[in-house]
């Protein structure tokens, strides 16, 4: 139903309009981007965790305060199903290229023979294989706890890292705890890995990955003390095969020796985790929308106004459609579907912007915004019933000025 | 389309009150009437006497606020909303000073809005427009917009839409009153023409005696009341 007027008054009508759409637009866009975004966010870190070639981590609260990995390697791997157990030890230390130049880079200690199969689907493909790390069991130079076995001094570089400091496979890496390269100790770099394109998650872009009992000198042993290593790591990733992988029951049954064994740790699966995120992520959508909830209730009253003001100046206009009789449903079913057109309107112009907000979010925003922008969903179903939501909302929300309409004294408004 | 056989419309003991307490506004006070089928009926009177609120009621628009006010020998208050409006759908064809065309429609469109209402297919609707558009003249005008129609061209695609559900009875209220001399005879002879035509019965409120002549019973109002019902002989 179009304003009873001059053109002035048209211009106004289509200007409620405008405004209308913009409100309800920008309504519908804040849940597009944070569902998108936040949604996106989550199944990614549900995705890595399903795609890793672990089940079972085991993990504990400080640093490096798992002792004993070594030997929990043939505890945990004595445990029916178990095939793989991996301890990993992550410091930060600083590394010294051929020219000198000192930075800080993400040091993560590993058994090559256990890490390798804890690579998920990912990562697997970012790491030569087998690992060019020497010793695959570790054992040589832990040499049953005594740390007295040659080291091979072997370590890998991420691609990042070996770009940025010109760092090649054969060159010498000087790899100290401390910024004084003299106290450093001398590694050959053997190869490269490359990173997720993520930055999201627990992966550094300069990370280089050497031999747990190497790493665990250098921290217990570096300036020479001569104390106990503790044989320490941060958490003991374990993988299963055959049924156990595959059934939910046995996998708990092995995660349940496993605390048993290490009744002080915590010991959990990567579906548990899953689980979890799963659960994280339906409240964080249920409090997106609720937040959202706010705006679209703003952009609703604002329609709903928009709607009643058009009734307040289209007083004659109804007025003369009810005198020549117009039944009080087609006054209505005008109403309600100009609501539906600007709810509609809105709608697609949330859902656009919301998908052209994101869009630019991922090309020019923040690094971490822009990763979080880039790892969007936009599921086709929530919008729909967005959309949907809005669209049934709109019918609601011209209820108000249906009734100012069909209340309407006609020889008032004919006067 | 065969028009709706007109009905008796009777008012008796009628009054409309507008506003309450101290700002009670008496429009009508104690009007009995009875306008038989067909009738040519002129309602005269200075502003404010209470012409418009008289037609008003006749057109179902409103109610009156005691008395009884019949059509076909049913009283109306006896009837829904709903019923009420069918009623005006079917049987009461509106003329207004102002015209009042739906200006975002065209001439044709304005006529047809009734038999949309009506639920008349879009064949059947634009083939009676166009005849109704034709009886009073307007055949090139069909696809104008109110705004690019002269004030009498207005009134003529008012006088069709007022026909095109064939209602039994068409109530004009100052019909040429913003028409000129020109205008206001073309308008009035259509009028006449079209209420021989379909034997329907035509209740005209002016303050101009010329339009008023043209009808066969004179009613003259003042203060809300009924003060003159005379017949040509």
């Amino acid at each position: 139903m179009r304003g009873f007027g001059t053109s002035g008054r048209l211009r106004h009508t289509r200007l409620q309009a405008v405004l209308a759409v913009a409100a309800m637009g920008a309504a519908v866009a804040l849940p597009v981007v944070l569902v998108s975004v936040g949604g996106g966010v989550y199944d990614h870190e549900i995705a890595s965790i399903q795609n890793a070639g672990y089940q079972i981590a085991v993990s504990s609260a400080g640093s490096h305060s798992i002792t004993g990995a070594h030997a929990d390697v043939a505890r945990f791997g004595a445990v029916a199903g178990v095939t793989y157990v991996s301890p990993v030890l992550s410091i930060a230390v600083t590394a010294f290229n051929t020219t000198g130049a000192a930075t800080a880079v993400l040091a993560e200690g590993v058994i090559p023979g256990e890490f390798e199969p804890t690579l998920g689907s990912t990562e697997s493909g970012l790491f030569p294989s087998p690992l060019p790390l020497g010793d695959p069991t570790d054992r040589i130079h832990y040499a049953n706890g005594t740390y007295s076995g040659p080291a091979t001094y072997d370590v890998l570089v991420s691609s990042p890292f070996a770009q940025a400091y010109d760092v090649r496979t054969g060159d010498a890496l000087a790899l100290g705890l401390t910024a004084n390269a003299s106290s450093a100790v001398r590694y050959n770099v053997t190869g490269t890995f490359g990173v997720p394109p993520s930055i999201i998650g627990p992966i550094g872009a300069f990370a280089i990955v050497l031999p747990l009992s190497d790493l665990q000198v250098m921290t217990g042993y570096a300036n020479g003390t001569g104390t106990i290593v503790p044989d320490a790591v941060d958490t003991i990733q374990i993988v299963v095969t055959g049924h156990v992988a595959t059934d939910p029951s046995a996998l708990e049954s092995v995660r349940a020796q496993i605390q048993t064994l290490v009744p002080y740790y915590g010991v959990s699966s990567l579906g548990q985790e899953a689980a979890q995120l799963q659960a994280a992520d339906s409240v964080l959508t249920g409090f997106d929308l609720a937040l959202s909830s706010v705006g679209i209730a703003i952009g609703l009253l604002f329609l709903a106004l928009v709607l009643f003001r058009r009734v307040e100046s289209d007083r004659r206009a109804i007025g003369i459609r009810r005198a020549i009789g117009l039944p009080a449903r087609s006054i209505a079913a005008g109403i309600v579907g100009d609501g539906l057109v600007l709810a509609a309107g809105g709608a697609a112009v949330g859902l656009f912007g919301g998908f052209l907000l994101v869009t630019f979010l991922a090309h020019f925003a923040s690094s971490t915004v822009q990763e979080a922008a880039q790892l969007a969903v936009f599921d086709p179903r929530m919008l729909a019933e967005l959309a949907a939501a809005v669209l049934a909302l709109s019918v609601v929300a011209s209820l108000a000025a249906t009734r100012s309409a069909l209340r309407l004294d006609l020889s008032e408004a004919l006067r | 389309m065969r028009p709706a056989a007109p009905a008796t419309i009777a008012l008796e003991g009628v009054t409309r009150t507008y506003g309450h307490g101290a700002d009670e506004v008496p429009a009508l006070r104690g009007v009995d009437l009875t306008i038989a089928p067909g009738e040519f009926v002129s309602v005269e009177g200075p502003s404010g006497c209470g012409k418009t609120t008289l037609l008003n009621l006749l057109g179902l628009l409103d109610a009156p606020t005691t008395g009884v006010l019949r059509w076909g020998g049913r009283p109306v208050g006896d009837r829904s909303d709903r019923e009420r409006t069918r009623l005006r759908l079917e049987g009461v064809g509106f003329i207004f000073q102002r015209f009042y065309l739906l200006p975002t429609l065209t001439a044709r469109e304005n006529v047809e809005l009734p038999m949309r209402a009506l639920g008349v297919g879009r064949a059947e609707r634009a083939r009676r427009a166009s005849g109704l558009l034709g009886e009073v003249g307007l055949t090139r005008r069909e696809r104008a917009y109110p705004h690019q129609l002269s004030g009498g061209e207005e009134q003529r695609v008012a006088v069709a839409r007022a026909l095109a559900n064939a209602p039994g009875l068409l109530l004009a209220d100052e019909p040429t009153g913003e028409l000129d001399s020109g205008n206001t005879q073309a308008i009035l002879d259509l009028l006449v023409r079209v209420r021989a035509a379909r034997s329907a019965t035509l209740v005209l409120v002016t303050h101009n005696p010329e339009v008023a002549a043209r009808a066969r019973r004179h009613l003259g109002m003042l203060d809300g009341k009924i003060v003159r019902d005379a017949r040509d002989a």
